[in-house]
């Protein structure tokens, strides 16, 4: 990181003291004094009388040090919720947020283009290493007033599980959340990696959880397979590689206070032409062609990645079509067009995308 | 029956917003009529916007009644002396009334502002001064939350925005919402140009500078357009206030370099531009995306509304020109209110109204009020000078 030129910090000092020590993290003047704003409507309103003013700079210390302001102030925004945060769960990024918006708009899209009565549709929705559930929760929020829901959030850390479900809690308790999301959202432990060796049960041994109690009449004469149907896998894993995470790429605050096991894959075997980085997709993408799941949306961390997993979903996809099995994908990267970056935030090279497919 | 009233007060009320008056009480009639049958909300609300109007148009017309028979009274021989002297004293005290009859008569005609009923924004901007006005502009701030607090309107800071320098009470854009319905009527008497006369804190030699700081008072629009009236539904194309989001460029800023969980960004700036009239609002103030969207959408609306009010006015003032010769108008751009702290005083240039406690006008109290109520009356006296206008407009185009 660069150093921060003498002048603005004395420039921030004379302003504030407290300023220089954001700088630190935040870089820019604006972001600081933003930054310090919220830091200080949290001491006032946690702290009663005047020991917030100490409280605050306690706060500010820790920021300089690099921890993230989410685990100071203990929550984020993310879209109409507010999502709790705490060390060893990652933060949910506004990046997700988008990334679920668009998942959701895709899911409304297809319901209104087949007209169906959306009241009475059920949507059964399976969001892996979902860490604070903020992308399980808020698909709920979105969807719930069109669609009768079943999520699914799995994760394989114990301490995201609890977070989860406390955040389950909390948006309810703020009436975030409808009343409905209480027993349409659930939070399960289980290994997405697990090939049946480890103790922890794998996806497809909790996934019949997702089909009990309901009509076997669903969608009559289509047979076995929509039984198994999925409509949502949506998924935010690590994705981070080994090299990215200590050359720089992966900022020095998220390295030192969020949690490895969310931004880097663990070591483990690896299929053939599949990136370390990249073994999560591999496991997600077998699970969706698996379940037929109906739309597929995976965080990455770059386009050059997002086309890596398009790559391996055509592969296989036509190992699937030589063993006699037909089906039509739409497959596309989000955002790509400049509009689409502009509104959401996006740079039109770098940063983050996301690949959606859809079951035609 | 009314028609034959000889009208006794010409000077101050004339014919043409006489007749105006009694077309509105005809058409409250009518629809009181219609009520009785079946109740509409849209024809209560109409028929309760014309109530005023009857019931001071009756109470002039009974004043003029009475007139008429008294000096008929008078006039008659037969009369005898005691009656007399009662009906000359009747005469006189109704003669006194109707000026007041005629005055209120007039305001009841005025047309409600468009946006008198809707919550409104506040808009406060340095001016010409350099330091000295963003400093001013944020005790401007100040002096509005507490008017508005003291009286209950609920006001909330939207944005904040200080300017990169000395000390943090340099304002260089504020923007607050006032909730309560109809503060946008309240808070009208606020926009334009405020100049401030002192001797800043940094001023060395004791010499008095002057610096401006300008006031836009914005209707506020909720959130979603529906429920509110067709005319002011920004969602609807055929409204006046309407506004295409394809017209809108939405931009979340953000640089390059790595995303996703490789970083995490606390700020979510928003920025959106109306295209057609380059109308830009940027917001930064909440750690939620969705909050400074809102936000933003929220200022653009009321800009935008404004604007085209404002431009609706001027066509009207262009028209009442032709008319009446030069109307005084004051825009945004003008000078209207000096605060001089050497003399403790403050003057609003319209109303030519002056108090000398420059403090209870700063803390937002009586003294603001004195001037605000002081403005109220001058603008209700152009309204009726520019409704004179717009009907004698009227009345020569009907006899062409």
């Amino acid at each position: 990181m660069p150093r921060l030129p003498t002048s603005l910090l004395i420039k921030a000092w004379e302003e504030n003291p407290l300023l220089p020590r954001l700088l630190r993290e935040c870089r820019t003047l604006v972001s600081a004094r933003n930054e310090l704003r919220w830091l200080r409507e949290r001491a006032q309103r946690e702290t009663p009388s005047r020991e917030w003013r100490t409280r605050l700079r306690a706060m500010c210390r820790q920021r300089s040090r690099g921890v993230p302001l989410q685990y100071i102030i203990g929550d984020q925004p993310f879209g109409d919720l507010e999502i709790l945060c705490e060390r060893g769960v990652l933060i949910p990024r506004s990046d997700t947020e988008s990334f679920t918006n668009e998942a959701a708009k895709t899911i409304q899209g297809m319901a209104k283009s087949r007209n169906e009565h959306s009241n009475s549709k059920s949507l059964r929705i399976l969001d892996l290493c979902t860490g604070t559930g903020c992308i399980a929760l808020l698909l709920h929020q979105l969807l719930s007033p069109n669609f009768n829901l079943k999520i699914f959030g799995v994760d394989i850390s114990p301490i995201a599980l609890n977070l989860a479900q406390r955040n389950l809690a909390h948006n309810l308790e703020q009436g975030y959340l409808s009343e409905a999301a209480s027993t349409q959202v659930q939070f399960l432990r289980a290994d997405v990696l697990s090939q049946g060796t480890s103790e922890l049960p794998t996806v497809e041994e909790i996934l019949p959880q997702l089909y009990e109690h309901e009509p076997k009449s669903h969608e009559p004469g289509s047979g076995i397979e929509t039984e198994s149907q999925l409509d949502l896998l949506i998924s935010n894993p690590p994705y981070i590689s080994n090299k990215d995470f200590w050359n720089g790429t992966t900022s020095r605050s998220v390295r030192r206070f969020e949690p490895r096991l969310a931004l880097v894959p663990p070591q483990s075997t690896l299929p053939d032409g599949c990136n370390a980085e990249d073994i999560f997709y591999h496991h997600i993408l077998r699970l969706s062609l698996k379940y037929l799941a109906r739309v597929t949306v995976l965080e990455c961390g770059d386009i050059t990645q997002a086309r890596q997993v398009v790559k391996m979903h055509d592969s296989m996809t036509k190992s699937l079509a030589q063993s006699g099995e037909e089906a039509k994908f739409d497959v596309r990267i989000w955002p790509k067009t400049e509009q689409e970056c502009d509104e959401n935030g996006f740079h039109l090279y770098d940063g983050a995308r996301c690949v959606i497919i859809r079951r035609m | 029956m009314t028609g034959d009233i000889k009208v006794e007060d010409n000077s101050s009320l004339s014919p043409v917003l006489l007749t105006r008056a009694r077309l509105l009480a005809s058409e409250h009639s009518k629809l009181a009529d219609r009520l009785s049958d079946s109740f509409d909300a849209k024809v209560a609300k109409r028929a309760g916007e014309l109530a005023p109007v009857t019931s001071v148009l009756r109470e002039w017309e009974k004043a003029n009644e009475s007139i008429v028979e008294l000096k008929a009274l008078l006039e008659d021989g037969d009369t005898d002396e005691e009656l007399r002297s009662l009906a000359t004293e009747d005469l006189d005290s109704t003669r006194e009334a109707l000026p007041a009859i005629s005055d209120r008569l007039k305001k009841a005609l005025i047309p409600r502002h468009p946006f008198a009923d809707l919550p409104c924004l506040v808009e406060i901007r340095p001016g010409a001064g350099g330091d000295e006005a963003g400093l001013f502009a944020h005790e401007m701030l100040r002096m509005y939350m507490s008017f508005c607090t003291q009286r209950g309107l609920r006001p909330t800071i939207l944005k904040q925005d200080l300017e990169d320098g000395a000390s943090e009470d340099l304002l260089s854009e504020g923007v607050m919402e006032i909730e309560a319905e109809g503060a946008y009527d309240i808070l009208r008497t606020e926009s334009g140009v405020h100049r401030v006369q002192r001797v800043p804190a940094t001023e060395t030699k004791g010499r008095t500078h002057t610096s401006a700081v300008s006031v836009m008072v914005l209707p506020s629009f909720p959130e979603s357009g529906s429920g509110m009236d067709s005319a002011l539904n920004f969602e609807d194309p055929s409204s006046d206030y309407y506004i295409d989001p394809q017209e809108v460029r939405v931009e979340k800023m953000r640089a390059g370099g790595a995303g996703g969980q490789h970083v995490n960004k606390t700020e979510s700036a928003i920025r959106l531009t109306h295209i057609p009239t380059g109308t830009v609002v940027s917001m930064q103030d909440e750690r939620s995306q969705q909050a400074n969207r809102r936000k933003a959408w929220q200022i653009l609306r009321a800009k935008i509304a404004e604007a085209r009010q404002e431009a609706r006015e001027q066509e009207l003032v262009e028209l009442r020109r032709g008319a009446m010769g030069g109307v005084a108008r004051m825009g945004r751009g003008d000078k209207i209110r000096t605060y001089n702290f050497g003399q403790s005083r403050c003057t609003d240039h319209r109303s030519g109204t002056t108090i000398h406690n420059l403090d209870s006008v700063l803390d937002g109290g009586h003294g603001l009020e004195t001037v605000m109520e002081s403005v109220r009356t001058w603008m209700a006296d152009r309204e009726v000078e520019a409704m004179l206008a717009e009907e004698m407009i009227k009345e020569k185009k009907e006899k062409k």
